[in-house]
Order: structure tokens, then C-alpha cells, then sequence
């Protein structure tokens, strides 16, 4: 038995990462259309990660927060269906792409929570900013670790692993904290069908938000250029002659 | 010297009734559930709206049933994903579900333009006349995984509990009662061992159990067996492969072919549809009663596309997505005898509810659903589940249209069952005499009992505009667990001509004659069931396992 604990995760909408991405012309975002969006596999990392402490301190609550439109409701709806206990919206439908505008949001809704531990992924899919738990952190003067692959809490105090090249680096802190999770950190639950059955009668609160005015301007996406096509330059030892020459001569790489 | 054959029922594992249909009482932690809906494609999906809109509407009017729970199971992990037709809909069935709705509502994409039908030789193609079955005026080319994604949207507006992701892997019952399904555990190791996010299966029950499976659902089949329903021909199945292209050259007509590259002892057909100005749907569908073991339906269709009829469309143009899907071709003849049991009631393509002349099936399986429900509704307001309450439904779906429709063109595909030549002109007598011709019913075999000669080939292609099996079998979707149990159960010391049997007909690249032996790539499986009729037995995988088809 441990104290009990009372985490946040924050979860994002983002576009699963086998769908096909096309942009739409008239708004310069991607085009929604047939794709299909899921929880932020590394979001995933961090609810299961607080639903685990959860279970490990005996008692606690694990509330899961979400900013973007109506539609995160159902991003909120799969992490309760795994086990979280509430679920609260800050809906706009103009949620920033700037990770300062999002953490400021982020950060007034987690003031007063009274929240032991923040944790979130250490980046989202999406857009690949690694920053948002962090500047949560910075914004609420908390201590901030990110990418954490390990996790222990215990009396109030926390320790972290992080992979680094060629070793793993251990962070002590002190709670409350914010944490970004990482892969390795855990292997998520699958929701099962009683949990998918509760997740429909728990609370989720939907609060509407207005984003500050950002510094950032996404000026439009492209799609990565078409890859030209392979070719084979020999089948098995034959080939090797115009691999070398290949590689040496045209990619120039040897 | 002789002819060498396979019998491909020679090498067939039965199905596994003791395992599929269980007596053990329910588990503890069982889910209850009213009424539980197992299979989120039409049939299902339009059960459990019907049903959800009849119980709201008796209780607005003051009746007793009250808070009546409705589960639908689906094994994809998302609604649609494991749904694949042409497909031209008939509307007749989404109108009479949604009344208030207009056909604009529906994603039902374009209204089709024109027919066109061709018979196709390796250089030609010769226009013929549309057969009266297959006029589509008043139809849509439409995409069945975007039907049932968007009628998934209105059961859960109407509280429709729907689980996508979990997969029906057994029968509960008691005596000759159906009590519920229990679903497949997710998260087990190659050798059944448990992994970390390993989670349990669970066990739903309900007053009523309906099978929406689709063709060749596993419940479905064990159910029947288990029962004893049997139908006056066997049920008969073709396999279908699709592809979706994004073209530059809009195409203005929904094309059937004939003939080509069909041998002509295998009875089949191709399309090409306009699904959007820019994305055409094209496939090739053939009975499974073909004689040639080596027959390979995915091959044909990259053979297919180089044809002038399809090239002239492709060329330039991007595959998009790919899949594979049985169909149950028997018609009026296989339809079971009975479709109702003690708390049970079997629906769409799941009884072979498929009319081959007209290429139409999603409407018919959404009025069975529409029937079912019907039926439900009542047995529960007069609290009676039992089989004699609910057989009402087999009364309903006899009276129909469906069943109408599917006598009037009983013997059409039937007819083919000696070739092409013999097929067409007795389908032309069965058509102008309104199905009287040829006076009883030919009398079919089941698919795994048709020999097929070794040997022979059938033409394909590897040019620009083919597909590698593999490379198909990317384009579904499918991104199965590598490390997930065989679902796939083959028989006992399979020879090389059956295994090659297999792999030809396996459009998926599931299996390989590797050192003298059968090796099954079973993560590359599309369940798309033709396994099950020809070869090693299909059961369903953990959830979200197979293919994610968006468009098909």
C-alpha cells in the first residue's frame, strides 16, 4: 500500500500513423476525410502508466484531459474505457498548433487541480513538437522530466529513467511533477469490454476554451516528395558488382 | 494417364462443433445484454437501429419495455474495416430504415450512370446486352465500408452499444438455447501463452442473440450443424478480388465483363465501377467450384488490368487499396430451411442472402435486419424469446421481396455449374421464362467436393499496373500482431498438388509449399473465408486482427 495518488494525463487526437495523409486545399490542414484518428500512441504510454501507479498506490484518481474539438471526446472516451476515472474536454474548435498556446490552456485547467503527477507522451504524432508537458511544467513551476522509459513514485517523491546515447540517465524529483512518457515505458491494456461498457457512464466534462492569440503561423504543409522508383541491379552475387558501383557512383555514399 | 485431382473436401478438418458451440455455464464476470447483434456490417447494423428506433418510439408511447440494452459486436477495429462489395446498392432497404431521410442523405456516392456489359476475349472486348438482372437504374455505386461506418454513427445515436474489435469465437447455450457468445482473448503468444496486455474472453449474454457474420460466419455454420437445419442445395461460394484506383481519366459507366480471363469451366465475372470522378472500384469474382487447381483469382485480375477495357482507365492512375471477400452464390436453394432458434435468429449473408443475377446483396441483408428486428421487438413485449416466439422471422423474410427475388432467379447460377457455354443459354431459358426453366432445381455439390485437375494456367500479369500478392495484402490495411496463435487449422499431411491448390487460390499469400511441406503465413490472412471453404478452416483472430479497409 502507498499514498494515495492523484495524476492528470493529458491525451491528444491525432491521425493514426498508417493513415493516408492528404491535404486539403481549402484549409492548408490535412484532410480529414477517411482518416482514421486514434489516441497518441505515446499519450497511450502515460495513461497506462498512471492507471498502473494507480493500482499500485491502492487508491487515487486518474483524470484525462484533452484539448481540440468535439471529436476529442472520443479520444477521452478510449482512455476511460482502459480505466481512468473522469475525462474533461477544453473544447475549441481552433485548438493551437503552437505547444506555448496549447501548455498556457494546459496549465490554467491543471493549476488548481491539486494534482500529484502530470504526465503526458513526450510528443504527439501529429505534429512531433516534443514540447508541450514540458512548457506545462515551466508554466506551473513544476519540476519537468521528459521521455521517461522508467517510472517509480513513492512518499511524495519521484524517479525517472531516461534513455540517452549509449546509457540510461535516473532523475530524482520531488512531486508534484510533469512526466512525458516514452516507448519501453510500459506495454498499454487493451480496453476490455466491461471497461468500454463503464467508460460510456463515467463523467466527462466538457469546458469550452479560447486560445490565446499565437506567435506561430503554420504557413502550409507539404507532402514529402514522391520517392522515385527501386531498381534491381543484379540477383544474388552478381549483384554485388553493380551495388558497389551504384552506391559509389550515383548515390555516392561509399 | 489419368488426369491427376484434388478433392479439396479430401483434406478438409470438419468444423470444431465441441469447441465452438459451449455448454459450460456463462463466466462470472459476464456482460448482460438485452439483445446482442453479433457483426457490425449491413445486416447487423440495420437490425440494432430498427430495433433501438422501435423500443425509443413504444416507449414515447407509453409502453413497458423501458431501458432494453443492445450490444453489437464487430471483429474489426473499426466499423467498415472488414467490409468489402462493388458495390452497386439498391437504396430500397436504407429508405425503408430511415424514412425521414432522403437518398441524398445516405453515402451512397454517385447514382449509377449507365450499364455496360462486355465479353471479353484476350484482345476484344464485344458489347452485349445488359441482361434484364442487371439494369441499375435507380442504384449507387457505393462503398460498403463507408455504409456501415456511417449507419455505425446512427445506431450509437440511437444507443446502440457497439464494440468494435471484438471478435464472436463461441456459442453459449444451454440445452437448444442460445444464451450469448463468447468473445476471442487478445494478447496471447504465438504458443497460446499469455503477454503482458494479455486480456481474457469475455462473455456477453442476451434475451436474443442475432448472427450477422456475414459469408461463412463461424457461429453461424457451427450453429447449423449443431441444429441439424439443413437447405435443399448446399451453400455455393465465389471469391472476389477488389481494388480501388485513383484514376486521371474519369470513367462514365459501371462495366460487367464476362468470359475472359476466365477458363470457361469456371463460372465468374469482373467490374469496374465509378465510385467518385476520380477513384474507380474494379474486381473479379469466380466460383469456388472451379475445375482447375490452379486457378488464381488475384493473378487473373492483374492479367485483367491489362486489357484495353481496363488499361485505357489505370494507366497513370494509382492503386489505392486492395482486399478479398467470399460470397455465397446458392441462391434461393441454400438459403437454411430454418433461421430461428431458441433465443437465436441468423441473418443476411450469414443464410446466403445474395442474388448473383443482379450482383446484389447489401439490401437484402439489411431487410433481414430490418425483419429481425421486428421480430425481436415483439417477442420482448410479449416477454417470449423462446424459438416457436421468434420464428415469425422466417415467416417474414418468406413473404418478402428478398426471398421473391432470389426464386424468381433460382436456378440462374446454377445453371453454370457445366461451363460457360451450357451456363449462359440456360440462363437465358431461366430468365425469359421468370426462373420456371428448367423446371426443378439443379441439384449442386459444395465447393470442396467439385474436383479440380492439376495442372493448367491461368493468364496473369506482372507489368506495370500488377500487384504482388504481398504488396496486396499491405494495401488492406492488414497489420495483424506477427506474433499472434494460427487461426488457420489445415488437415493432415497436405501433398503438394493440394497445397498448391491452396496457394493459387489464396489471394493473400497465406500459404507456401516450403520444403516439402504446407508453411501458413497466417498474419497475412484478409479473412476473406475462401480458406474455409477450400482449404484449412478459418476462426477468428484477437480483435482488430485482419484487414483495415476504408473504401471497399
Amino acid at each position: 500500500m502507498g499514498d494515495q495518488l492523484k495524476i492528470a494525463v493529458l491525451v491528444k487526437r491525432v491521425p493514426d500513423s498508417e493513415a493516408r495523409i492528404k491535404i486539403d486545399s481549402g484549409s492548408g490542414g490535412i484532410d480529414p476525410a477517411s482518416v482514421k484518428f486514434v489516441v497518441n500512441p505515446y499519450d497511450e504510454y502515460a495513461v497506462e502508466e498512471a492507471l498502473a501507479l494507480k493500482e499500485k498506490a491502492g487508491e487515487g484518481e486518474v483524470v484525462v484531459i484533452s484539448l481540440g474539438a468535439d471529436s476529442s471526446q472520443e479520444t477521452l472516451r478510449s482512455a476511460l474505457a482502459m480505466g481512468a476515472d473522469r475525462g474533461v474536454l477544453l473544447k475549441t474548435e481552433n485548438a493551437p498548433t503552437d505547444p506555448f498556446a496549447a501548455a498556457q490552456i494546459l496549465a490554467a485547467e491543471l493549476e488548481d487541480g491539486g494534482f500529484d503527477l502530470i504526465l503526458s507522451g513526450k510528443l504527439a504524432i501529429d505534429d512531433y513538437h516534443h514540447a508541450t508537458g514540458i512548457i506545462v511544467a515551466e508554466l506551473l513551476g513544476l519540476p519537468g522530466v521528459s521521455a521517461a522509459s522508467g517510472l517509480t513514485v513513492e512518499s511524495g517523491k519521484g524517479s525517472a529513467e531516461r534513455e540517452i546515447e549509449g546509457g540510461v540517465e535516473v532523475v530524482d524529483f520531488q512531486l508534484p511533477a510533469v512526466v512525458t512518457c516514452d516507448k519501453g515505458l510500459n506495454e498499454p491494456r487493451y480496453p476490455a469490454l466491461k471497461g468500454i461498457m463503464m467508460a460510456k457512464k463515467k463523467p466527462l466534462e466538457v469546458k469550452d476554451v479560447t486560445p490565446a492569440d499565437s506567435g506561430v503561423e503554420v504557413v502550409g504543409l507539404d507532402l514529402p516528395p514522391a520517392r522515385p522508383e527501386g531498381r534491381i541491379v543484379g540477383e544474388g552475387v552478381d549483384g554485388v558488382a553493380p551495388l558497389i558501383a551504384a552506391l559509389q557512383q550515383e548515390a555516392k555514399v561509399l | 494417364m489419368a488426369k491427376q485431382v484434388v478433392r479439396p473436401s479430401d483434406k478438409q478438418p470438419d468444423l470444431p462443433i465441441d469447441k465452438i458451440v459451449l455448454t459450460e455455464k456463462p463466466d462470472d464476470e459476464v456482460i448482460e445484454m438485452d439483445v446482442l447483434f453479433v457483426g457490425g456490417g449491413p445486416a447487423g447494423l440495420a437490425g440494432a437501429i430498427e430495433l433501438a428506433r422501435l423500443i425509443k418510439r413504444d416507449n414515447e408511447n407509453g409502453g413497458s419495455l423501458g431501458d432494453v440494452e443492445i450490444a453489437l459486436l464487430e471483429k474489426a477495429e473499426t466499423l467498415g474495416e472488414h467490409c468489402l462489395s462493388g458495390a452497386v446498392v439498391n437504396p430500397r432497404a436504407l429508405r425503408e430504415l430511415f424514412p425521414d431521410l432522403t437518398d441524398s442523405d445516405f453515402p451512397l456516392g454517385n447514382p449509377v450512370p449507365k450499364d455496360s456489359v462486355y465479353f471479353l476475349t484476350p484482345g476484344g472486348a464485344t458489347r452485349l446486352p445488359t441482361p434484364p438482372t442487371m439494369h441499375n437504374k435507380g442504384n449507387y455505386v457505393a462503398s460498403i465500408s463507408e455504409i456501415t461506418r456511417w449507419m455505425g454513427e446512427k445506431a450509437e445515436e440511437l444507443g446502440v452499444n457497439v464494440f468494435p474489435g471484438f471478435p464472436a469465437a463461441a456459442l453459449l447455450v444451454e440445452d437448444d438455447r442460445v444464451l450469448g457468445v463468447r468473445t476471442t482473448p487478445t494478447g496471447l503468444d504465438r504458443d497460446g501463452g499469455e503477454t503482458a496486455n494479455f486480456m481474457p474472453a469475455a462473455d456477453i449474454t442476451a434475451k436474443v442473440t442475432a448472427l450477422a457474420e456475414g459469408c461463412r460466419g463461424m457461429l453461424s455454420q457451427a450453429y447449423q450443424q449443431w441444429q441439424k437445419i439443413s437447405s435443399e442445395n448446399p451453400q455455393i461460394y465465389a471469391l472476389g478480388v477488389k481494388e480501388l484506383w485513383e484514376t486521371t481519366i474519369p470513367l462514365r459507366s459501371v462495366i460487367h465483363t464476362m468470359g475472359w480471363p476466365l477458363p470457361r469451366d469456371a463460372f465468374g465475372g469482373s467490374f469496374m465501377y465509378p465510385l467518385s470522378e476520380n477513384v474507380v472500384a474494379l474486381g473479379l469474382v469466380v466460383g469456388l467450384d472451379y475445375r482447375q487447381a490452379n486457378l488464381d483469382v488475384h493473378g487473373m485480375l492483374q492479367g485483367l488490368k491489362e486489357h484495353s477495357l481496363f488499361e485505357r482507365y489505370l494507366a497513370g492512375g494509382e492503386l489505392v487499396e486492395w482486399g478479398a471477400k467470399t460470397i455465397p452464390e446458392g441462391g434461393y436453394y441454400s438459403v437454411p430451411s430454418r433461421n430461428h432458434g431458441d433465443g437465436v435468429l441468423l441473418l443476411g449473408d450469414s443464410i446466403g442472402l445474395v442474388d448473383v443475377p443482379s450482383l446484389k446483396g447489401i439490401h437484402y441483408a439489411m431487410q433481414s435486419g430490418i425483419y429481425a428486428a421486428k421480430t425481436i421487438f415483439e417477442a420482448l413485449k410479449a416477454g417470449d424469446t423462446s424459438a416457436s416466439a421468434l420464428s415469425d422471422y422466417d415467416r417474414k423474410l418468406k413473404n418478402s421481396y428478398v426471398m421473391k427475388d432470389l426464386k424468381k432467379t433460382r436456378n440462374i447460377r446454377l445453371g453454370y455449374k457445366d461451363g460457360f457455354i451450357a451456363g449462359t443459354i440456360k440462363a437465358g431459358l431461366a430468365t425469359v421464362t421468370g426462373g420456371a426453366f428448367p423446371g426443378g432445381r439443379i441439384a449442386m455439390e459444395p465447393d470442396a467436393d467439385v474436383e479440380k485437375v492439376v495442372g493448367g494456367a491461368t493468364p496473369t500479369a506482372t507489368g506495370r499496373l500488377s500487384v504482388s500478392k504481398v504488396d496486396g495484402v499491405f494495401k488492406s490495411g492488414n497489420s495483424t500482431r506477427d506474433t499472434i496463435p494460427e487461426h488457420l487449422q489445415a488437415g493432415d499431411d497436405i501433398d503438394q498438388a493440394t497445397a498448391e491448390m491452396y496457394v493459387n487460390m489464396c489471394p493473400a499469400h497465406v500459404y507456401e509449399w516450403v520444403d516439402g511441406g504446407l508453411r501458413i503465413n497466417a498474419p497475412n490472412c484478409v479473412d476473406c473465408k475462401a480458406t474455409d471453404v477450400l482449404g484449412p478452416r478459418w476462426s477468428p483472430r484477437e480483435g482488430g486482427s485482419g484487414p483495415k479497409y476504408k473504401r471497399m
